[in-house]
Formats: C-alpha cells, structure tokens, sequence
C-alpha cells in the first residue's frame, strides 16, 4: 500500500479551538493540491483550509462542530496508486444521501468524483453494483462494513428515538452509546455493538424503532484474520446481532460526565420543545432579577440542571452581543414585530452568508459601543495621480499593478506617525490607551459573500511596489475565501475605499479594536481656486470616521488636513 | 391628632405583616407596624398554629400514654387540669408575641396599636380607644389576614365557638359538633377528643380535608372512625336550636340523623375569608374583589404601584408560611430589590391523628391537568420506624412526571407527617428525579426513609417490600 500523509491544520493566526463548520471531503475523495478540505470560522471570517498534498482521502479525523487549532491532524491522505484505488473506494464509502434508510445494504454507494460530490451517490445504479461488488472482492478484510441494528429491548414496539448520541464518521468504541430510547419504563441507550466508525446513522430524533431495526452502518476494524468475503453479508448479520444481543445483556458502562466548567459566555440555548427546564428556586431568583429567560439557558450541571454560573453566563453573553443583532443574526431583531411581507407582494427569503452574519454582529456591536464621528475633506492627487499614471507601465513590466490605494497607504502610515494616537486602541478598562509603534493598514473587500478585512503588515517598511503586490494577493485570497484568521488581524487603521463605485462621501464604521478608519469616495476633477483662478484639480473626497472617546475633532481635523498633505505631494512621506 | 410617617407601613402583625416589617427593617428602611391588638403575631400566634399545636402537643401525650397501656404500660387514667393545660397553652402564645416585640424593638419598627383603615393613597388611620392617629407612608403592606366564616343560621350562644373560641378551651363538653371537616375542625377535634369529649364531624363534601387526595385521607379517616363517635360526610346543618340543656341540631344530606341531635358545644370551622372589605382600601385606591381579596402581581403588587398586599388577603392558599414568604418579597421590592413570588409549591399539613401532609401536584390535579404521572408509594407497614411506634397505618407517596421522572408532588399520612414533607418540597423546588431521591441515603430506622422508598418504589428497585410486579 502507498504511503499515508497526514494533513493537519496550518497556521491560522493566533485562533486556536475554532470551530469546523464545513468539511468539503470524505472518505474515497481524489484531491488535488489546494483544494478546500475543511471551512472553519473564526471570529473574523470562515476560511478555507487547502490540501497540501495530493492523494486519496484515506480516513477524516474531524467533524463539523470539532474545535481545531494549528497542528490538529485533519485527514490522512494516500498519494495515488492505481491498484489501491479500487479497493480504497469500496472501503471507505461514504454517502450524505439522505435517503441511505432506503438502502438496505449497509454499504452506500461511493463517491466516485474527487470533490465533494453529494449528488454522487444516487447518479448511477450500475456503478453503485460495480462498486459494491468491487467492494465485496477486493475488501482486504481489516476493515468491514456493519449495519447497526436495535438489539432486544424488551417487548417494546415501535419506541422512540430521543437522542442520536454519534454522527457520521464518529469513532466509537465498543459499548459507547449510539442512540437513546425512550420507552415506557425509562429511558435506554443502544450501544455500539462494534468498536469502529460510523458510517452512516438513518435515525433521527422522534424516530420509531423497535428490535431488528437498521439505525445505521459502521466501519468495523477487525485486526484479527480475514474474514469470508463472500458470504459476509449474512454472516455478519446474524454475528452482528449476536453480538448486540451479548452487548444488551452487559451492564451499561457509566456515561461520560459531560461536566464543564461554565464558560465565560454562553448563546442562547434552543431548547427542545418540552425540555426540561431545570433551575432551583435561587437559580430562578438570579434570573428573575436579571430578566434572563432560563428557557433559552442551557443547563451545564447535574441532569441539565441550570446553574447560577449559566445564568451568569447567559447574562454575560446578552450584555456583550449588540441586542438588535440577537443569536449571530437569525433573529436579526429581537425588539421589532416581525412583519409578513408577503402581504405587500411576492417575496423570497435568503439567509445571510456566514461572512454576512458574522460582520453584522461586529458592525452592531461596533456602532453601538464606539461614539463615532465623521471627519469629510478632499484631498488633491492631481499630481500624485500624474505619477502613479507615469509609472503605470513602468510598473507593470515588474507585474506590477499600481493603483491609487499603495500610495494612499503610505500617505497614511505618514500621518499615522505625526498622530500615534490615530494608531491606537483604548483598553478594556476604558483608560488606558494602547499606542502601537507597528503600521499595519487594513484594507476593507468586499466580496461575493461579505466584507472582509485583511490587514496589510509593515507598511512603512515596505515599497510602494511591494504594497500594490500585496493588495492584489489579499484580494484574491479574499475572494477565494483563503485568508485565515491571522490575515485579518492586528490593524492599525482600517481603508474602506468605494472610490471604484462612486459616491461623494460616506460614514465608515470603525473597526474595532481600530479607533479610525478611512474611507475613500470616487475621486473628481473639480474646479479649485488658487487665489487667481479656478484650476482643475483631480480631488479625492475623504471620510474619516474616529472614535471619539479617544479622539477629538480638532485632532481629527488636523490628520486630515495632514493626510491630505501627503497625498497632496507624495514626496512628503519620505521627508 | 398626632402624625406619623414612615418609608413602609405594615397594616397587620401575623406572620406576613412582622415578617414584612423586619425585613424592610433589615433592609434599612424606617418602618411602622400597626395591629389593632395588643400583641403582635396576628392569628397565627395569638388564636390559630401556634396554640393549637400546644394544645395538640397535650392531646398527643395523653393518647399515646393511653396507648401504651396495651403494650404493658399503664399510667392509669389521666386527670386534667383544664387551666394549667390552658395557661401552658397562653405561656406559649406569650413567649413567642414576647418574643416578637423583643424584635421590633431590637429593629426599631415601630408598632401602632389600633384599627387601621386607609384614608387617602398615602394615609392610614389608625383608631384606638377612640382615639385617632393619622399614619402616613411612602409605601404600604397590607397584611391584614383573613377572619372566620361565620354560619348566618347558628344562634349567638356561648356554647357556640369558632376556632378562636374553641381554642379559649373554656371546659370540654361531653359531645362536641365540630362543623366543617376541614384542618382546623379535625385539629380541633384531635385536642377535645383527647380531653374526653365525644366527637361528631359533619362535612359537606365526599372526603375529610377536601383538598388532600382521597387515598391520603382514607387513613385519617378510617384511624378515626371507631374513636369519634360520629363523622357525618355529605351531610349538612341546617338547623341549630339554643336549650338549656344542649344545642340541638337538625341535619340534612346523604349521612343526616333522622332526629335533631343534642351536642353541648358547636365548633363552626367551615373557612375563612378575607379581610380586604374591612380597610377602606378603595380610599387608597386599591381594588378589592367581590370575595374580599386583594390582587397582586408576583412582586406582592396591588393595582396601586406603591402598595403591597400579602398572606391571607391575597388568595389562597392561607397559609402562614406562604405569607411569609411573599413578606419578604413585598419588602425587598420595596428595596429595590427585582424579586418575585416564583415557587413551585407551598406544603399544606393537617396536624391531626395522623397527620396528613402534602406538596406539590395532588393525583387530583395532575389528573385535571393532565399530566402524565406516575406513583410511588410505600406504605409504613413495612417500616421498621413505623412500626416499632406502632404507628403503622400511614404511608409516603411520590408523584413523578413519567416523562422525566421527576418529582412533581407528595402526600405523607402518619405520624410526623408534617416534618416529612419538607423533603418533598426541597425536592420539587430542587428539581430531582426518582433516581435522585433514591440514591439520597436516608438514615435508618426514620420515617423519613420512607420518602427514599416510595422514590425506589417508582423505580422498581425497592428491597423493603414484597417484588414489585415488573411494569410493562
């Protein structure tokens, strides 16, 4: 067999434990360098995590809601080898179908394509047989697919289903519960009948099920000999089941405390409906006096029981999250009615993209805790325009392109120098200023699926050259949804330049812990008066937005007017 | 006529209003306590709880000796004192309003004696002896209870009592109609019984104590059946006729003597009712319902934003500790506190022989509210405790949610049953489940095991009794 190479998690800025919301591979996937393999969200922004190698998918060690850090193993990878192949894709099929409950046969059909395809598997019922018989010749016998079936619980019919305790590629050992069942006399859990992986579990909560049920299929890991192939079907079956049978008889092991400390701030808690809302009389008192619903409190003690400290929790996270922007934007106003547009005419919903959700909780809170004011002025380019355009072609021998935007980042990191105090952040404590001796420019994209904000490092240390290839990078990376939590950090003012659309001006809102931001409008050629006559000047019209608790709007005024100084003559910055 | 202000003034001194006052005393407000008596307590401590249950505490003591005569100890007949029994009885009452004015003081609420009736939004009057004290508040706490139903057709005749009157305990008549088998009419039968009166019990309704689950006060019932000589259920009195020689007394229901029957002392203890009719509060504002309640929000709120109402006059149930409780609501709101009345459940208790408790969800109405419930109930029979006190008619009962198995109400009939219950109560306020219960290790021999086992005997795994028939 080819060798395995393992992919982990790359260097993504200083997050650690962030959140997987998006894995783009599965087992059997041919991939190619740089493909996605997994998105996470960080607090800025979802990021995609490209392949670094190039290979089979041999094993997913991760899972949609897994928190991860730089260094976390990924997925293993086995460089391609045309006799594995097969045998590769029969092994470690995988299917998203959800309508795998129909398919009796515990191995789902795979996934032929190297993306990944969740239309695959229902395309083509010859290839499936093609590759179930693949399957059934070729398996090795060190690991086998089994179907997971209700094991003898008592004379209860149809009883239902009130947990799926595993999903979807979960490893579990022998024993571990899978599903929970509520039957008249008290609630039981199934366990694993198998140590393995789960391949696919077809219940779902408030599902019936009663003995001999299929709930799902598992990936079973045998070290001992090879099993019979070719009768493996039934044997397994009836093992299978034997086995559970054993299993039901053994005591339960204890489950796992699921006890953690509360954290520090907790999001409201969907509850299920008629779930338990578990909260002592001193428990109900803090709620009360604080105005916190426990229904939205998730319990983190005993039994669910909700504790002082996830109250505590809760109110902590309702203080710090802006209120019309409740729950990372699904209830995007908590205080308005909600209102059926569809009275008025023919609508349709769209939901916000997660970039979308994400800024609009950042904006709020952005706008409702900094007190901002808007500094307006115009700055003259006509000449900096002349040398940016003289150098144009210059440039572009160099695969240079040299836009409006390097130069401006130069002029800023000049008036940032004559005003620290615009490169700053004011401490949580509200009294102390942060003043920063670093000049890191963020630059505001806009792409298809939301603003994003990476930050351009070491801009006084770096050519005008340098900075127009650098923006160009950012960009696309932007848009390409490659930019990681560490791109997007450590600013010292932010650029939001519309100058490409139009417009005169604007009002940006600063982007915290930044206490200004600079937005652009289209520049214009106007008439300006020198004292004799009226001369045409190129103008760019300038919008600065400032935090007010740290600067004043006399300071303000005066980094524009310097700010339009540079800009004005861009030899300035190098003085 | 003098003036008086205060930041709260607390119309009433039970066991709401003196609970009210001291709290917003502790909390640093200037209070004033106005109780048209001249000790504190209100009914509970003067004429109701506390001096029936020193009265009971005798009643109990006689007939446990009685008791024991069959198991080898005879303390021979008992000779009564019936004033030393009555001046134990005031030396409680005494030590306790002692006690309390001790407090006020201590706190420096000051109290006002005389009858209170509100004059204006901010202004009580306040008469006494004829005289008249204007009292004026900031904020106001009406905690002024509740008083007994009386029956318009019983004549004035001093053989005919409420439960104050019986509890003056002027002698012990030979048979004695106790009307009304609620609480205070069985209490009060429990102490005349064992002074040697002959009981009769005349009640309306299909059950002693109404309220209580009919399994619970079966065993009430049927532990005195042979001792009284008479309970008369779906029966009414209809008639009272004053003699010289006795009351006689016509009834009329499914249990009614054919002839008048002759008793020398009538208990009337067939409720009470409260006393918001009686304070002038529309003068204030504040909106009374037909019934003579006064409603609140769950901050002990009335209609009038700046008064509180509490206890008895608020609604039922009237219960001392339940108007404690909101006492300490009402004067924290008043503080600025952001607290409400938000229990799950107030425990009732019957101090009979036996006692009944209960909490929470009777069966009765978990099955109106449709709850799906299951039981646990061991009875004391098989307890060790129980029986080596030869008191082994009662039993424990738990009712749990079958959804979650969690605890939703207990009844308790025997001896000490108004002690057991309080764990019930812990239980449901605490949110615990059978298993949570059950693994609670109780010390043996109590009764208070037997609360453990009715947990065990919702979850099948009670070892103290006969095997359970496995449930489906």
């Amino acid at each position: 067999m080819a060798n395995l190479t393992e992919v982990k998690v790359p260097d993504i800025g200083d997050a650690s434990g962030v959140e997987i919301i998006e894995v783009l591979v599965s087992e059997g996937d041919e991939i190619g360098i740089d493909d996605g393999l997994i998105v996470l969200e960080t607090d800025k922004a979802t990021m995609e995590v490209p392949s670094s190698d190039v290979g089979v998918v041999k094993s997913v060690e991760v899972k949609v809601g897994d928190k991860v850090s730089e260094g976390d193993l990924i997925l293993k990878i086995e460089a391609s080898s045309d006799s594995s192949d097969d045998e590769i894709k029969s092994e470690d099929s995988s299917s998203k179908d959800e309508q795998s409950e129909e398919q009796d046969d515990s191995e789902d059909a795979s996934s032929e394509s190297s993306s990944a395809d969740k239309n695959s598997s229902g395309k083509n019922s010859s290839e499936e047989d093609d590759s179930k018989k693949a399957s059934k010749s070729k398996s090795s016998g060190s690991s086998r697919s089994e179907a997971i079936t209700i094991p003898d619980i008592g004379d209860s019919e149809g009883v239902e289903v009130i947990e799926v305790s595993v999903k979807e590629g979960d490893e579990v050992e022998e024993d571990d519960s899978l599903i929970v069942l509520e039957t008249e006399k008290a609630t039981m859990e199934v366990p694993s009948p198998f140590a393995g992986t789960v391949e696919a579990i077809s219940v779902k909560v408030g599902d019936k099920v009663s003995q001999g049920d299929e709930i799902g299929s598992m990936k079973v890991t045998d070290t001992g000999s090879n099993e019979d192939d070719s009768d493996s079907d039934d044997s397994t079956d009836e093992s299978s089941q034997q086995a559970e049978k054993e299993t039901s008889v053994k005591d339960e092991p204890m489950p796992k405390s699921d006890y953690k400390p509360a954290p520090v701030a907790v999001a409201p808690y969907e509850r299920n409906e008629g779930e338990l809302i578990h909260a002592s009389p001193a428990v109900r008192r803090l709620a009360r006096e604080f105005g916190a619903d426990l229904s939205k409190v998730k319990g983190s003690g005993r039994k669910n029981r909700i504790l002082k400290e996830d109250v505590q929790s809760y109110i902590k996270f309702e203080l710090s999250r802006p209120k019309a922007t409740a729950n990372s934007g699904t209830a995007a106003s908590a205080d308005l009615p909600e209102i059926d547009f569809s009275k008025f005419g023919d609508v349709e919903e769209k939901s916000l993209s997660r970039i979308q959700k994400i800024s609009s909780v950042t904006l709020q809170r952005n706008w409702n805790l900094i007190p901002h004011v808007t500094q307006h002025d115009e700055a003259d380019i006509t000449e900096l325009d002349q040398f940016r355009k003289s150098m144009k072609e210059e440039a572009a021998k160099e695969g240079v392109r040299l836009t409006p935007l390097a130069f401006i980042m130069k002029a800023l990191v000049a008036s940032l120098k004559a005003f620290p105090t615009f490169n700053s952040s004011l401490a949580a404590d509200g009294e102390t200023l942060v003043l920063k001796k670093y000049f890191n420019i963020g630059v505001a994209v806009d792409t298809p699926d939301g603003l994003v904000v990476p930050v351009i490092r070491d801009v006084d240390k770096k050519s005008v050259y340098q900075l127009a290839n650098e923006l160009a990078e950012m960009s696309e990376k932007a848009r390409d949804k490659k930019l990681t939590a560490k791109d997007m950090q450590g600013s010292s003012m932010t650029i939001s330049s519309l100058g490409g659309i139009g417009g005169t001006s604007f009002t940006p809102i600063v982007n915290w812990p930044d206490v200004a931001i600079l937005g652009l409008s289209r520049n214009q050629m106007k008439p300006v008066w020198n004292g004799k006559d009226f001369e045409p000047r190129m103008m760019l019209p300038m919008s600065l937005s400032y935090d007010h608790r740290v600067i004043d709007g006399a300071v303000a005024a005066r980094f524009t007017v310097h700010l339009s100084k540079m800009l004005a003559d861009i030899r300035r910055t190098i003085l | 006529m003098s003036n008086l202000h205060a930041q709260v003034v607390v119309l009433g001194s039970g066991p709401g209003g003196y609970n009210a006052a001291f709290r917003a005393a502790d909390l640093g407000m200037d209070v004033i306590l106005i109780e048209k008596y001249a000790t504190l307590g209100g009914v509970c401590l003067n004429v109701g709880c506390i001096p029936s249950k020193a009265l009971l505490h005798t009643a109990k003591v006689i007939d446990e000796a009685e008791e024991m005569s069959a198991h080898g100890v005879d303390f021979g007949k008992p000779k009564f004192d019936i004033d030393k029994i009555r001046d134990y009885k005031d030396g409680v009452i005494k030590q306790l309003t002692g006690g309390l004015a001790g407090m006020a003081k201590g706190r420096k609420v000051k109290t006002v004696q005389g009858y209170g009736k509100f004059t204006g939004a901010n202004e009580i009057e306040v008469e006494h002896d004829g005289k008249k004290q204007k009292v004026t508040f900031d904020n106001a706490i009406i905690a002024a209870g509740s008083r007994v139903v009386d029956l318009p057709f019983l004549p004035e005749d001093d053989r005919i009592v409420d439960s104050t009157g019986a509890l003056e305990l002027r002698d012990v008549p030979k048979h004695m109609l106790v009307i009304g088998g609620g609480i205070i009419g069985l209490e009060m039968a429990t102490v005349y019984r064992a002074l040697g009166a002959k009981i009769t019990v005349v009640e309306m309704a299909d059950q002693l104590i109404p309220a209580a689950d009919k399994d619970v006060v079966k065993v009430l019932e049927k532990f005195i059946k042979g001792k009284y000589e008479n309970i008369l259920m779906e029966t009414s009195v209809t008639k009272v006729e004053a003699k010289k020689d006795g009351l006689y007394v016509t009834f009329e229901g499914k249990n009614a003597p054919e002839k008048p029957q002759k008793f020398d002392m009538i208990l009337s203890a067939v409720g009470r009712r409260p006393n918001g009719d009686l304070l002038d509060a529309d003068k204030a504002g504040v909106e009374v319902t037909d019934r003579g309640f006064i409603e609140t929000d769950k901050q002990m709120r009335t209609n009038i934003p700046h008064i509180y109402a509490i206890g008895d006059i608020v609604g039922q149930p009237m219960l001392a500790h339940k108007a404690t409780a909101e006492s300490h609501v009402a004067a924290e709101v008043i503080a600025g506190k952001k607290h409400y009345f938000d229990p799950l459940t107030i425990p009732s208790v019957a101090y009979t022989d036996p006692e009944v408790s209960w909490v929470g969800l009777t069966e009765k109405e978990a099955k109106e509210q449709g709850v799906d419930y299951g039981v646990g109930k061991f009875p004391w029979a098989a307890s060790g405790r129980a029986i080596g006190v030869d008191r082994k008619e009662g039993f424990t009962k738990l009712l749990f949610d079958k959804k979650n198995n969690r605890v939703i109400g207990g009844a308790i009939v025997g001896v000490n049953a108004g002690e057991l219950i309080a764990e019930v109560g812990l239980a449901i306020e605490m949110g615990c489940d059978a298993e949570d219960i059950g693994l609670t290790i109780h010390a043996h021999p109590t009764l208070s095991e037997s609360v453990t086992f009715a947990a065990e005997v919702y979850e099948g795994v009670c070892t103290d009794l006969p095997p359970q028939r496995k449930k489906k």
